[in-house]
């Protein structure tokens, strides 16, 4: 494959500023942890002077934008439509903050193009083009956001993953790509490493001993032990385990949502990573 | 006459003139079936070996501006015309209901409780129904009722000539009150938390959403909710007979039943299919036949949105109003919905087994088509998920369906002495002043609501299902505990 021809509109300040360009992509249906990860990753690179750029997409793409903002920095969305096409509608918000923190917006395709399925391994592709480096946090067999690891290795970019749990789906595209070489990424200094940057870096912003900056809930609860940050489980799986009837154990896990310390889905309760945090 | 659950009082009135030319003028803006009644009022009369009239004559039927419908009309027709021609007045206080066979025998009608009810409002004392429809008929304390084998014993009996006996009961149409549940909840491994949920709708009458993949047991949970209600009370057994009874649907034998009945309508089921409808007056549906029992809608995304829509009100009132040509008419739908979906159009989102082949877009407009107005009215919900293959085989089961129904009982008797219906039904402004919040209670309540954004519906209806688990529990005051396991059912609050 060649490189795509550069014909791209914009919206908003349009080269970035100089810098390194990282690319952070992966599933729209993230976990918490892998939206906790995107969203911090987002935030340290944008502290370290990276320009994060994504897809604006659910899940994955949306945290890593969100995590750029909040660390201050520029990001870029490249979209998979007309510039002027929003998608998904949701994130018209996310968009508009994007462009005021001084980002941008770009698109291959003329405005006006609404979603299609066969553009967005095209964008992809994009995407990969305009970054120094892709980052894959969480994706499933068969997720876009191999499409783009692929592309980056065509095109001689840096291709890197974040590890997951070996019992989630979202991990198997991630791990794949680590089995093969991809590098592995803990933290925001693993990607400035990768790009030859740490020295220039790494002083200031991220020189403390670096986590993912964020703590796990405490195990006081004995409910929280039992829960995972990946795989959901329902108030009855919980009850079973300890040997609690179902009515207080569906009390407890109300109170602990009240507090933030668990998340609940459609399919059950995962652990929340943050304390308190809402999703945006 | 049959207006829905209401009868409408027609007389009938026979005039025998003179003149050679037969001649038999119906009058009184009758409907096709009850122009028919003129031949097979002949047939019966001539069949019976009784006298038929040789000159012209008139029936009327009164009041005149008044559609007559319905061959029930067959049996007063036939009477008046006899008694007539006889030079008899008709009995006191007696009515009558039937249809005629061409032989003279008096045919089963639908409705004949509703019609025996609403003549025993009108002051009725004795009601002639076909033999068939007798024991339905004798459901109703307080008249008289003479079964009709056929138009010839009815006469005799009017002419003195040989009584008919009234009609006794048997015992049979009343049977014993007990529950024969089809499926009991000890049939179910795992799944406690739905358990519990079907514990609650039954204590309060609140309406459950089950979520969850193909072949979890949607299905069964929800045939296990009748089981676990206490049986139908009289008052309420005979609402739903009189239902059957005008759609038909009553067994000769034993018109009344305990059992509370359960409803599955597929969802290609139409408006009139569940709601109620049809030409002249709106016949019952789906939901009036779940009367006090259940209405389980599987697949509720699949329902046309419009019918959905139409279940609001019932909803809400536990009645419904249906509007046709010929008027207006109310039944009564005061069921429990259980409405089942899958979490996503393919079914299988959260799933452990297999992974979900649809799109974040698919999904969110597929669980959007469910939201709103009806989900808004569904108090319970709760996900479904698989249970592991060796906890269905190792598992001990879990409690009886006997066992759960007497805390149900008990709930729903503490319930009624404070309150006099169950909670799912307290208006607000009882609930402030029936069911108060301790401190902490309401705090979390609040709480909550901030969260969540809440509406002051969903709020209310939180606080009914905490109500409900405070009686579960024998409890006089709303707990905390009680208001976090009503909020856990809250799956609508959750975003997707």
């Amino acid at each position: 494959m060649s490189p795509p021809e550069p014909h791209l509109r914009a919206r908003g300040k349009w080269p970035p500023p100089d810098g390194p360009r990282v690319a952070i992509v992966g599933s729209r249906r993230p976990s918490p942890y892998g939206e906790a990860v995107a969203e911090q990753l987002g935030l340290e690179l944008a502290r370290a002077g990276v320009v994060v750029i994504s897809g604006l997409a659910l899940g994955i793409d949306a945290a890593a934008h969100r995590g750029a903002l909040n660390g201050g920095g520029v990001t870029v969305a490249v979209m998979g439509t007309g510039v002027d096409v929003i998608y998904p509608a949701a994130h018209s918000a996310l968009a508009e903050a994007i462009l005021q923190a001084g980002g941008a917006l770009v698109s291959q395709f003329p405005d006006g193009t609404t979603p299609r399925r066969h553009n967005f391994p095209a964008r992809n592709y994009t995407m990969a083009a305009l970054s120094d480096a892709v980052v894959v946090v969480e994706a499933a067999e068969g997720s876009g956001a191999l499409i783009t690891a692929e592309a980056a290795l065509d095109l001689h970019k840096e291709v890197m993953a974040v590890p997951g749990s070996v019992f989630s789906p979202l991990s198997v595209g991630t791990h794949a790509l680590i089995r093969d070489g991809a590098g592995l990424v803990q933290n925001a200094r693993d990607v400035l490493a990768a790009l030859n940057l740490g020295g220039e870096v790494l002083d200031d912003p991220l020189s403390a001993p670096l986590g993912l900056g964020f703590k796990l809930p405490g195990g006081r609860d004995g409910i929280l032990s039992h829960l995972s940050d990946v795989l959901a489980l329902n108030a009855a799986e919980i009850a079973r385990k300890l040997q609690l009837p179902v009515a207080e154990v569906l009390g407890r896990l109300t109170a602990l949502e009240l507090d933030g310390a668990v998340k609940r889905r459609q399919d059950g309760y995962v652990r929340a990573l943050r304390r308190g945090k809402e999703r945006a | 006459m049959l207006a829905g659950l209401e009868a409408r009082r027609v007389h009938v009135e026979a005039d025998i003139g003179r003149g050679r030319d037969v001649a038999f003028h119906l009058v009184g803006l009758a409907a096709t079936t009850v122009k028919e009644a003129r031949e097979r009022v002949r047939s019966a009369i001539k069949n019976s070996g009784l006298d038929y009239p040789r000159s012209r004559f008139t029936v009327s039927l009164a009041p005149a501006e008044l559609r007559k419908e319905g061959a029930a009309l067959d049996l007063p027709i036939a009477v008046a015309i006899v008694l007539a021609l006889a030079r008899k007045e008709a009995p006191p206080n007696s009515a009558f209901l039937g249809e005629l066979a061409l032989d003279g025998a008096v045919r089963h009608v639908d409705g004949a409780i509703v019609a025996t009810r609403c003549l025993r409002g009108l002051g009725y004392a004795r009601v002639f129904v076909p033999a068939a429809d007798a024991a339905e008929a004798s459901l109703v304390e307080g008249v008289e009722v003479i079964p009709c084998p056929t138009l010839a014993a009815v006469v005799n009996h009017l002419l003195g000539a040989e009584p008919i006996s009234a009609f006794m009961r048997t015992g049979n149409e009343i049977p014993d009150r007990s529950v024969v549940a089809e499926h009991d909840l000890s049939e179910v491994h795992g799944q406690d938390e739905a358990k519990r949920a079907l514990e609650v709708a039954a204590a309060g009458g609140h309406h459950l959403l089950l979520s969850g993949p193909p072949g979890t047991g949607k299905t069964m949970l929800a045939r296990c909710l009748p089981g676990i209600l206490p049986p139908l009370e009289l008052a309420e057994a005979l609402e739903l007979t009189q239902v059957r009874s005008l759609l038909g649907e009553l067994p000769r034998d034993h018109p009344l039943d305990w059992a509370r009945p359960f409803r599955g309508p597929h969802h290609g089921v139409s408006m009139a299919g569940l709601i109620g409808g049809g030409t002249g007056f709106a016949m019952p549906g789906e939901i009036s036949r779940a009367h006090h029992g259940v209405l389980f809608l599987d697949e509720l995304a699949e329902f046309q949105t419009p019918v959905l829509q139409a279940l609001r009100q019932p909803l809400e009132t536990g009645r419904v109003s249906i509007t046709r040509s010929a008027g207006s008419v109310t039944y009564p739908a005061r069921f429990t919905l259980i409405a089942a979906t899958n979490p996503c159009p393919c079914g299988w989102s959260g799933d452990n087994l297999r992974a979900c082949r649809c799109t974040p877009g698919a999904i969110d407009t597929y669980q959007r088509r469910l939201s709103g107005p009806l989900l808004d009215r569904i108090d319970l919900q709760v996900s479904v998920r698989r249970v592991p293959l060796e906890q269905l085989t190792a598992e001990p089961t879990g409690e009886t369906s006997s066992t759960v129904r007497e805390r149900v009982l008990a709930a729903r008797l503490r319930q009624t002495d404070r309150q006099g219906c169950l909670n799912a039904q307290l208006k607000p402004a009882r609930l402030r002043q029936l069911a108060p919040l301790a401190l902490t209670s309401r705090r979390t309540l609040e709480r909550w609501a901030a969260q969540r954004g809440l509406t002051a519906r969903g709020f209310h209806r939180a606080w009914r299902v905490a109500r409900t688990a405070a009686d579960l529990d024998g409890a006089t005051e709303i707990e905390d505990h009680h208001v976090l396991e009503a909020l856990g059912f809250r799956l609508q609050d959750v975003a997707a």
